[in-house]
């Protein structure tokens, strides 16, 4: 070997001890401070976070409930559940906005400082907003911001239903055999129709004491229900399932819906939860909205409770289903521990008890093994007389809308409602 | 064979050998650049370059620890006593966060209006419970335009961060008209519906009806300015800014707002007065249905009979809400203060809480608690009905609202208010100087250009004697510059100060507009030519003009005797400040205007 290889060789060494050193030093130096991994260490315990939207909120937290005082264990490290409540277009909102603070995609949990670790504490472990499309809406946020999916749509982590529910008409027993009385059924039509007669309800041959038509739309800037509420009747108005960006920007429909919005009373509402609010104000408020079956299912007996008119329920020809899915978060800023205690909750929402105990939360179960009438606390059993059906009747389902429908009827209500 | 040009710091090497050591200056480079990272003295470096960058956040005015678990909650004053109550037994409760602290809630009276204000700056409370979800909406509404769009410009959504979040609601109760059984029989009650629109023209055609309801500031006031305008511009429903600055509809408002006895605080006054001055003061006025209840069970003598308007009414829904603090310069709301919100909440809508509110006269929020179950103060009576209201008037937007709460200046009735201020030798020092911040803030808030304040300034005898101005701009800086001029000396002639004031109202014949005089004193009366007998004699007499009077006992040593009797005389109020609390006492008396 010449001078040169030796002085090559040499150099190669140095360099090497350089880095051998550093690393030694490293281990050293950060014995005992060094914060908990995120990914390598075991925690003494984990807590999982379900972000988890108001329909499904009241039985996932009796779930959580229930799922935390049987000591739940997975890997060898005790599980806690935590329920987040948040309407899932004030979710979506969050997600896109990225509120949660979820890292850059070339950032890793080693590379943070304790305080940015800390930060990441209340980070949600899973999602589970009304409606799949939400989701997907998320997805498609992320994947400009990190160029990859933090929701998988397969797989063994992949968005599952753990329940359903749908939208249906929920009016005053008075105002809608009025309405059935001039019309003949219920539809968004006549509801349009019932909202711009000018006399208000003594022109439909109601009580002239019950003043105009008043329809009950939840705010679609707080609850997903009233978005879905305004794709549902531009189903109806164009006839089919399927509505676009160019439907819902036509002049005439807008003028139409302009109409129907017109006959809701309030928007300012401080809850999203409209069900209740049109249980708490009654027939005062509106005579009558396309809402959750569930939420209807659940305010009946306040309903009667407190006002003299109970509520009937009319399936609509078009229908939306609300599929409520459990949807872990894939990114590095939750563990595989957490993730994985994740899926043991999720596991658990599906199992027979729970699916059983949401019949009395008015939910369809999503477990097939399970009926809608099961049990004897099931809202769809006590409320038959109601008009609750068990199966749904003449189901067109409507599609999910996609962002840019989205974004249209949003702005067109803000320039147009609540403006 | 060309050679390369050689760089002068391999100058003399072989090549081979240069090659080498090329190679080993990268390694060592390298080799450095992983010891740098590793020992992560480069993230050290850059945290401390951008430390030293990073611009100062300017402190909180309002801050509180980091763990604190004390939740200051700002509620309307008409529920204050009710949530005082349900405070402490929460408070006695001694709940305790996970790290120990215990959970403790404060209340805050405060107008919803203030609420808001206050909401968008840096609150010293940290969760809100107005009256009604509107002031929530009006809020979210001004915080999302302090904001700007710029933050939401790049989002998916539309959907801005939000000031308030958690709404609650805990009680309701719907907003009536108020009014004696006699009054309301006479009215039709209860074999036909009655309207906003039939108060109104009673109130208009008969000039010895007396009605009132509360400035906009409060939710039953604002909704009993917004049926008038509903009425004045014919309409149950999409009420825009257009038809509601139409001059036929604000003509129709003057002309209801012209009826009205007196503007002022909420219904937790009108009440208090009610109590102090008997079934003559008013005959009708607007209030929760609650009120209705609150005062048949606790007074004797003609009860009150609640008449929900036959056009529709507003909810008062009592939500309970926490703000989201922790912007720039904000104290954050602490993860224990959010415990004690939650918790709190919790407690509110509980059942035993939930059936105290009902015994109060509030209906619940909880839906399973029946308002027609035993000791329900429901049950057996018509003086109130649980069907109803069987209607709503559509809440317009929130810049429809705004829109209404100003142009509601424009359209009430004129006033004529003098000022009547003692600035006698004992005045000198702190009190003169919180006299003049008070009515300097009492003349801004005199807001309506067809209103328009006068000044008596008074010690030995008249100091100054300013007339009637409008306050329009130039006239409030004259009247503030007056203000500020005030020096304190001599004695105390009050009554002759307000023998002046009375006169001056009275030549000055405007029958149109409240005309009102706003005395205040902090001694006793030494200097005067006429005693307190004369002044009530001629206030007896001359009565061309009703003029009402309003006195302020400024301190312990004012004569509050005097004061009452020539407030008694005046039709007015006798209100007690101090250092701390003139201005706000300035400041709610100009809301009567």
């Amino acid at each position: 070997m010449n001078r040169t290889r030796w002085i090559f060789v040499g150099i190669l060494l140095v360099a090497l001890v350089i880095v051998g050193a550093s690393l030694v030093w490293r281990a050293v130096s950060n014995r005992g401070s060094t914060p908990e991994g995120l990914t390598v260490e075991r925690p003494a315990a984990v807590t999982v976070r379900v972000l988890t939207s108001l329909p499904v909120e009241p039985w996932v937290r009796s779930a959580a409930e229930a799922f935390n005082q049987s000591d739940p264990v997975v890997d060898g490290v005790p599980v806690q559940v935590e329920i987040v409540a948040m309407d899932g277009l004030t979710a979506l909102g969050r997600w896109d906005r990225n509120d949660f603070g979820a890292l850059a995609a070339d950032v890793q949990p080693e590379d943070l400082s304790e305080a940015e670790r800390a930060a990441l504490k209340d980070f949600p472990t899973a999602w589970l907003p009304d409606s799949r499309y939400l989701v997907e809406l998320a997805n498609a946020s992320y994947k400009e911001r990190l160029g990859r999916d933090v929701f998988l749509t397969d797989g063994e982590y992949r968005a599952r239903s753990v329940v359903i529910s749908l939208f249906t008409w929920g009016i005053y027993e008075s105002r809608a055999n009025v309405l059935k009385a001039h019309f003949g059924e219920v539809t968004w039509r006549t509801i349009h129709d019932a909202a711009i007669a000018k006399g208000g309800w003594p022109e439909l041959g109601g009580d002239p004491a019950w003043g105009y038509f008043k329809l009950v739309v939840p705010n679609p800037a707080k609850n997903a229900g009233g978005l879905t509420a305004m794709i549902a009747a531009a189903g109806e108005y164009y006839g089919r399932t399927d509505v676009g960006v160019e439907d819902v920007t036509n002049p005439e429909f807008q003028a139409w819906l302009g109409e129907l919005m017109g006959s809701v009373t309030d928007f300012s509402s401080a809850s999203a939860y409209t069900a209740e609010d049109f249980a708490l104000f009654g027939y005062s408020v509106g005579d009558g909205g396309q809402l959750l079956e569930s939420d209807l299912l659940q305010n009946m007996q306040g309903i009667l409770t407190r006002w003299a008119d109970p509520l009937v329920l009319y399936y609509p020809r078009y229908v939306t289903w609300f599929d409520f899915p459990f949807t872990v978060w894939m990114g590095p800023e939750t563990s595989a521990l957490e993730k994985n205690a994740a899926l043991a909750f999720e596991r658990f929402l599906l199992s027979e008890p729970q699916q059983q105990a949401a019949l009395a939360y008015g939910l369809r179960p999503a477990n097939p093994d399970v009926a809608v009438d099961a049990g004897p606390d099931s809202l769809f059993v006590k409320w038959q007389a109601r008009g609750v059906e068990p199966v749904v009747p003449r189901a067109d389902a409507m599609r999910n809308p996609d962002r840019d429908v989205l974004l249209a009827l949003l702005r067109w209500f803000d320039l147009n409602v609540v403006e | 064979m060309r050679s390369s040009p050689q760089r002068p710091w391999s100058k003399g090497l072989p090549s081979d050998q240069r090659t080498c050591l090329v190679a080993a200056i990268i390694l060592i480079a390298v080799a450095c650049m992983c010891g740098v990272l590793v020992f992560g003295a480069g993230g050290q470096l850059w945290g401390s370059l951008t430390s030293v960058f990073r611009p100062e956040e300017p402190t909180s005015s309002a801050a509180w620890p980091a763990d604190s678990a004390a939740l200051t909650v700002a509620v309307s004053p008409g529920m204050a006593p009710t949530f005082q109550e349900l405070a402490g037994q929460f408070n006695r409760q001694e709940q305790r966060t996970p790290d120990g602290q215990t959970m403790q809630v404060q209340p805050l009276a405060l107008t919803p209006e203030k609420m808001v204000e206050q909401s968008l700056a840096t609150p010293s409370f940290q969760a809100l419970a107005p009256d009604s979800s509107l002031w929530l909406n009006q809020l979210e509404r001004r915080w999302t335009a302090l904001q700007g769009t710029a933050a939401g410009e790049e989002a998916l959504l539309p959907i801005g961060d939000r000031r308030v979040s958690n709404p609650v609601r805990y009680a309701t109760s719907p907003i009536v008209i108020a009014a004696w059984e006699s009054v309301a029989r006479e009215l039709g009650w209860p074999e036909r519906p009655i309207g906003w629109q039939e108060v109104q023209r009673k109130a208009t055609q008969d000039p010895n009806f007396k009605w009132n309801h509360p400035s906009t500031g409060h939710a039953s006031g604002l909704l009993a300015t917004l049926a008038e305008f509903y009425a004045g511009a014919g309409l149950t429903r999409g009420l825009t800014p257009e038809a509601a600055t139409n001059p036929q509809t604000l003509e129709y408002v003057k002309a209801v707002e012209s009826t009205v006895r007196f503007y002022g605080e909420g219904e937790d006054v009108i009440v208090a007065r009610l109590a102090a001055e008997g079934r003559n003061f008013l005959d009708a006025f607007v209030a929760q249905e609650q009120v209705v209840l609150a005062w048949n069970r606790s007074s004797q003598g003609e009860r009150l009979v609640a008449i929900y308007p036959a056009e529709g009414t507003l909810w008062a829904d009592h939500p309970l809400a926490l703000l989201e603090l922790g912007g720039p310069g904000e104290t954050a709301v602490t993860d224990n203060q959010r415990r004690t919100f939650q918790a709190f909440a919790q407690f509110l809508t509980s059942a035993d809480v939930q059936r105290q509110l009902l015994a109060a006269g509030y209906r619940p929020a909880d839906l399973s608690v029946s308002l027609d179950g035993a000791g329900s103060p429901f049950v057996d009576t018509d003086a109130v009905d649980a069907r109803q209201p069987y209607t709503t008037l559509q809440v317009p937007s929130a810049a429809v609202v705004e829109v209404v709460q100003n142009v509601w200046w424009y359209t009430k009735r004129p006033t004529n208010v003098i000022l009547v201020v003692d600035t006698s030798g004992s005045m000198e020092g702190v009190k003169i100087e919180r006299t003049q911040e008070a009515l300097r803030a009492f003349v801004s808030h005199i807001r309506g250009e067809q209103d328009q304040v006068g000044l008596v300034e008074f010690a030995t005898s008249l100091k100054r004697f300013e007339q009637l101005q409008p306050m329009n701009d130039q006239n409030r800086a004259a009247l503030i510059e007056q203000i500020d001029g005030m020096q304190a000396d001599g004695r105390t002639a009050l009554i002759d100060a307000l023998f002046e004031a009375y006169k001056y109202l009275q030549a000055n014949g405007d029958t149109e507009a409240i005309n009102a005089i706003v005395a205040m004193t902090d001694g006793q009366e030494n200097q005067s030519a006429y005693g307190f007998s004369d002044l009530e004699q001629y206030m007896a007499e001359e009565q061309a003009v009703t003029v009402v009077v309003f006195t302020v006992a400024f301190g312990s040593d004012a004569d509050e005797s005097l004061l009452q009797n020539v407030a008694r005389a005046g039709n007015g109020q006798f209100r007690r400040a101090d250092e701390t609390d003139i201005e706000e006492l300035y400041k709610i008396i100009s809301t009567y205007f």
